[in-house]
């Protein structure tokens, strides 16, 4: 699916995104400008990505939450204001969201993303989930890749927090690197005549590629139980079976650790853990014993450091410049380590 | 099993000690919006923030908190606002100031917890670095630029200052590259800027626009008006104006012809030839594309010619409305400003076979902007937080040096954390004791030099004292204005100072005393007037092992008035030792 590049760049545009246009160019922008994003979720980390995206300079932004505001979410985002109690997280949020930058088109939608009709998501170039169960987000997922919409997810989960994208089987790119500079041939000779112009040492040259990526199903399922699979254990991130833990409290009880019922949670999510890494064939040792403590409740600066590299993934794939993350970011809080990783077939 | 209490994610001490204790954010830009933010929504409950800008439209990409409604007005103030939409419980004062104010003293900075940097220069880096030395307060100090960005905590007697590592001052250009023998856009850019000044601005002696002779052996004739009275005593005539720097200067410079052996000859430029070929080949349009924005296209050298006269123009007419001895200051965002120069330096890059130059891409050089996205700045601002709380909960030993790259390194790390470094023994702001060499002749270094190049911008200091130490402790240099004012023209020599001599410097206001000891020095390197012993000059230093991914911090766009010579398009490859963020 192609996305119309609208020539013309108003000097309004030209004006407010001046500094971006000067890091990733205007062909970017412009197919920014051309896209439509579906952000699911607006607690902490979806109110980051919002924010993130509006002021990428998206076509169109639509916030969906069928959530309402409670006082605690009140102080867990900044795009509601504090009056807004009992409406609508999606609709609260929608006035701050559009001040943001008016020239995107902001939209509130009050659905359940699980009743959604699968011609929904098509109207949109990329789909980014956020506090959604780990059924919807493949079923999401499978669906989009088909009709080569990007899906991103993301959450946060006290000091961690994960994001994974899914640019489909050929997500094609452009990167910049430096011109090579041809060494002279005519070296020997001195003469005024033979001298060329400078080649500018600052020019550059714009590189195709192409990227593979599977599906979120698929990047979930590994098989850890082989010889290959084992060895590789040591290289890899804790944090994807964290993920697969908490997910799977998300599925059990409908919600994620709250720290109001934190000695049943804790109790819960230990009991998960044993389960989920006995079924992987792997030691519950995996994850420490104390890791319950560091999971509960969405953490501002944490979402501002997962919502910041998901929304710059938004933005790359996109934009279709510079390569994406492949395939899952992993954030650990405690000891400000932000690492990628592959997880899926070679 | 140990009993939590959890407030959110945090210990309930944790969240006690945040709704009670004062935290300083120093800017209120990118990083600063981001990270007041932040602050607020982590439970931070009494903040300060202080900002001497003003919101420009161009600041809407990624300062979240500001509208377009809003330029023009304070950062500091409109961020408190925007602030208190969302946290009207928060408890913010907002400064529209400098911080280098003296009325943020050391007593000023006790007041809090830690410090927070969000800034975009080294100037108020190295001020604040000092008073929070001075106060014995945390500091976390951070930079972004474009995709890359970093954090580091600063804490007395444990880490590793702002100053510790020496960092390489911004680049410039030997005159004569400048003058004479430009091979770079960039150095055709820095010319331009100086005719600027010579023209129109403040006439700077280190800023000599015309044919420089001392670089080579030359007996020519060595007659020099002021660039500024030259123009004047023409009307500040367009066409004579291009005749004279573009045909004849060139045509001096021809005959220097040692300079051409090796080179390639530059080709002077005559008014009328353009004048007359204007809609011809030559002068149209290189490459026009009709999807580029206005800027970014390159005109033709006519287009060139007639952009320098336009400009000439506009400018006299402003400079004639300011009265007696007016000068323009050369800015970016002022129109026929960056005309004068787009189009100066265009057509000496067309004069020297160079592809000339968008306007959007001189500006980027000449204005030393530094591309600037929302993401890297909210990444950076939540590592910050992240810092902040270990330093809250008594864990500084958690704290680290993090980078941000753009892409994963081998070990497939994007946020790679460091351990931090203890403080560096000879540091000349963290010892004990600092004390420094400097390299100069004592004969021809004025004390005002001394005052300005010297201990204000090589040393950082705002308001420098100076005491000789030859046992009659004479004031060189006193803080208070006018009181040492009659030394300024008199050379360290009149005062007795000579090889051996030591200097007693004390900055009241960051509590910091220096010892400089001064070395007579007679053959010191073209254009260099002091140096200072033990400086790696324009090299970044050789990393030590824990310093992987280098130490220094982007500084925004506020480094210097000298161009920026990087373009975001070269990529920097983080999986090096080393890397830079100054520009």
């Amino acid at each position: 699916k192609r996305v119309k590049e609208e020539s013309i760049i108003s000097e309004e545009e030209a004006a407010q995104y001046d500094r971006q246009i000067r890091l990733w160019g205007l062909d970017a922008q412009k197919r920014l400008r051309g896209s439509r994003v579906l952000l699911v979720g607006l607690r902490g980390l979806g109110a980051e990505v919002a924010k993130n995206l509006i002021l990428a300079g998206v076509k169109g932004l639509t916030l969906l939450d069928h959530e309402q505001v409670t006082e605690e979410s009140c102080r867990a985002q900044f795009l509601i204001p504090v009056t807004a109690q009992g409406q609508n997280r999606a609709q609260a949020s929608l006035e701050r969201a559009q001040y943001l930058n008016p020239m995107v088109e902001v939209k509130a939608d009050t659905d359940r993303v699980e009743t959604k009709p699968d011609k929904f998501f098509l109207q949109f170039e990329a789909v980014c989930l956020t506090g959604c169960s780990r059924d919807l987000m493949v079923r999401v997922d499978q669906l989009c890749a088909q009709h080569n919409i990007k899906v991103f997810c993301g959450d946060v989960f006290g000091y961690h927090g994960y994001m994974f994208s899914d640019l489909g089987q050929e997500h094609n790119y452009v990167e910049e690197k430096p011109k090579v500079v041809k060494p002279k041939t005519d070296e020997s000779n001195d003469g005024p005549e033979a001298k060329k112009p400078k080649v500018d040492p600052n020019e550059t040259t714009m590189i195709k590629k192409t990227a593979s990526f599977c599906s979120l199903k698929v990047a979930l399922e590994v098989d850890w139980t082989n010889e290959k699979a084992k060895s590789s254990l040591k290289r890899t991130p804790v944090d994807y079976f964290l993920l697969h833990v908490l997910l799977k409290f998300r599925t059990d009880k409908g919600r994620d650790p709250h720290p109001e019922s934190f000695e049943a949670d804790a109790t819960l999510l230990r009991q998960i853990r044993d389960d989920v890494l006995e079924a992987m064939g792997l030691s519950s040792e995996l994850l420490p014993h104390d890791f319950v403590s560091y999971c509960f409740s969405e953490m501002a600066p944490v979402c501002a450091v997962v919502g910041g590299v998901l929304g710059q993934e938004v933005v790359k794939a996109l934009s279709q410049r510079d390569a994406p993350h492949k395939n899952f970011f992993f954030f650990d809080g405690m000891k400000g380590s932000g690492v990628v990783d592959y997880f899926g077939p070679k | 099993m140990v009993t939590l209490q959890l407030v959110g994610s945090l210990r309930k001490e944790l969240a006690d000690s945040l709704s009670t204790c004062r935290v300083l954010v120093v800017g209120a830009g990118g990083i600063g919006c981001e990270l007041l933010k932040n602050v607020v929504l982590t439970g931070f409950k009494n903040i300060e923030v202080i900002d001497l800008d003003i919101i420009d439209v161009s600041n809407l990409n990624r300062q979240f908190l500001f509208q377009k409604k809003h330029v023009g007005k304070s950062k500091a103030q409109v961020a408190k606002e925007s602030v208190l939409q969302f946290c009207p419980t928060a408890n913010i004062t907002a400064y529209h100031d400098s911080i280098m104010n003296p009325d943020y003293n050391v007593e000023f900075f006790r007041n809090f917890m830690l410090v927070m940097n969000a800034l975009d220069n080294r100037v108020a880096r190295n001020h604040v670095n000092r008073m929070c030395l001075a106060a014995d307060i945390p500091l976390i100090e951070s930079g972004t630029a474009g995709y890359l960005g970093q954090v580091t905590v600063i804490k007395k007697g444990l880490t590793e200052c702002y100053e510790c590592q020496p960092k390489p001052t911004q680049k410039t250009f030997p005159g004569c590259t400048i003058r004479n023998t430009p091979s770079e856009p960039i150095h055709c850019i820095v010319w331009a800027k100086y005719l600027f000044n010579q023209l129109f601005g403040e006439e700077d002696a280190d800023q000599e626009v015309s044919p420089d002779t001392s670089c080579v052996l030359w007996d020519g004739d060595i007659k020099r008006v002021s660039t500024k009275d030259w123009a004047r005593s023409t009307g500040y005539d367009p066409v004579k104006l291009f005749n004279k720097l573009f045909k004849d200067d060139i045509q001096y410079l021809l005959t220097m012809d040692k300079l051409w052996k090796k080179r390639k000859a530059p080709l002077p430029l005559d008014w009328l030839e353009f004048v007359i070929l204007s809609g011809c080949v030559i002068a149209c349009p290189q490459g026009v594309t009709g999807t580029g924005l206005k800027d970014q296209q390159v005109l033709g050298v006519g287009g060139y010619c007639q952009l320098f006269s336009r400009s000439v123009e506009t400018l006299h007419s402003v400079l004639a409305d300011k009265g007696d001895g007016a000068e323009l200051v050369w800015d970016k965002d002022d129109p026929p400003a960056m005309d004068f120069v787009t189009a100066a330096a265009n057509l000496r890059m067309y004069i020297f076979s160079m592809n000339m130059k968008s306007r959007f891409d001189i500006k980027s050089m000449a204005g030393n902007i530094i591309p600037a996205i929302a993401t890297t700045n909210a990444v950076i601002a939540g590592l910050i937080v992240l810092e902040a709380l270990k330093i809250l909960s008594g864990d500084v030993e958690q704290c680290r040096t993090i980078f941000l790259n753009k892409q994963p390194n081998p070990r497939k790390k994007l946020l790679v954390p460091c351990a931090l470094d203890p403080p560096s023994a000879n540091c000349y702001v963290c010892a004990s004791k600092p004390e420094v060499t400097v390299k100069l002749n004592v004969h021809k270094t004025l004390v005002l030099a001394l005052q300005d190049k010297i201990l204000k911008e090589k040393f950082g200091m705002v308001a420098p004292d100076v005491q000789i130490e030859d046992g009659k402790g004479t004031i060189l240099i006193s803080s208070e204005e006018g009181e040492t004012e009659a030394n300024n023209c008199k050379f360290l020599s009149d005062f007795a100072i000579r090889n051996g001599s030591r200097l007693q410097v004390d900055d009241f206001l960051q509590d910091y005393t220096l010892l400089v000891n001064v070395i007579h020095c007679e053959n010191l390197e073209k254009d260099v007037e002091f140096e200072v012993v033990g400086d790696a000059p324009d090299k970044a230093p050789t990393p030590t092992r824990s310093q992987e991914e280098g130490k220094n911090i982007a500084n925004g766009n506020k480094e210097s008035s000298e161009p920026s010579t990087s373009s975001e398009g070269v990529q920097v490859n983080l999986t090096l030792m080393t890397f830079s963020l100054w520009l």
